[in-house]
């Protein structure tokens, strides 16, 4: 009997799909198109959109176009992994998109150069080529030239 | 500017890739079962006896002692039927995924029950383990393909 471990390659996996809402669903609809959306609440304009005003329950309002730049308030460094959206290393990080509240979760690109991530930094989005109508629409955020 | 049509659904697939260590008490059962043997430990302990067994005791953190191997009839001791399909699905449902008291060990095995109708299993049903044909005995529990009621008992 020997006294090593075994071990073994495992997958887990499972191909959820959700529905989403009419506001979720026409914000997606406008990724597909390259365009940004937010929607109106009391508070100001969220983004990204929700069915119902986190805060106060109310129904969310109109949607509305944005620009697509932002200012990154939090981020985090991560080496890049197979199925990531960058095939270098990046940030993963929240954007206040401009004129909104809330913040948008996604990539940044820096070149793979940790040194040039900072708070506050402006960002604008990179749209892929292919788009279907999902947050991978936007393939990244980058530094506003 | 008019609206975008909207989506109605968004693929949200789950993935995770990671490797299974077994561990040195885990694998002294594995490499049983790819000898079609049930290899269990007692714990010197609180004599426990885990069935697959680590390496030490969950219960007093002692090492259990040397394996010894059980024949592996057990009785069902609760289970339920899938009915549900589900994408990467290898049996097709209804089918019984059981929690197996084999004799002599003080934990459970889960397992499938086959070789029976969905509507016959009872809580505290003897059964028996179907071993693999040898050139499919692997360091696996699909060493053993299910378990079945033993012919001729009365469940």
């Amino acid at each position: 009997m020997t006294a090593e471990s075994l071990s073994a390659p495992y997958t887990v996996e499972f191909p959820f799909e959700r529905t989403v809402g009419p506001k979720i669903g026409t914000f997606l609809g406008g990724l597909r198109d390259a365009r940004l959306y937010g929607v109106r609440t009391e508070r100001g304009v969220l983004c990204p959109p929700l069915e119902f005003d986190p805060r106060t329950g109310a129904e969310t309002g109109a949607l509305v176009p944005l620009v697509t730049t932002g200012t990154v308030t939090s981020w985090t460094w991560v080496p890049s992994r197979p199925g990531d959206p960058l095939p270098h290393d990046f940030a993963w990080a929240l954007i206040a998109i401009d004129g909104t509240i809330g913040a948008l979760f996604h990539a940044v690109d820096v070149g793979g150069e940790f040194a040039r991530m900072s708070t506050g930094m402006r960002v604008c989005a990179r749209w892929r080529q292919d788009r279907i109508g999902g947050m991978r629409d936007i393939e990244c955020f980058e530094v506003v030239p | 500017m008019s609206l975008p049509e909207p989506v109605t659904t968004m693929a949200s697939p789950f993935r995770m890739d990671y490797t299974y260590v077994a561990g040195v008490g885990r694998s002294v059962f594995l490499r049983g079962l790819a000898e079609r043997r049930l290899l269990a430990r007692r714990c010197p302990g609180c004599a426990q006896v885990y069935l697959p067994p680590p390496e030490f005791c969950s219960r007093c953190l002692s090492e259990l002692e040397a394996p010894f191997e059980l024949d592996g009839l057990g009785a069902v001791s609760t289970f339920c039927v899938v009915n549900f399909p589900f994408p990467g699905q290898t049996i097709e449902p209804p089918y019984v995924v059981a929690y197996i008291q084999v004799h002599g060990a003080g934990t459970r095995l889960m397992h499938l029950v086959r070789e029976v109708e969905p509507e016959r299993v009872r809580i505290g049903m003897a059964v028996e383990p179907v071993w693999a044909p040898d050139d499919q005995l692997t360091t696996s529990l699909k060493s053993i393909q299910h378990f079945r009621p033993v012919r001729g008992a009365d469940a």
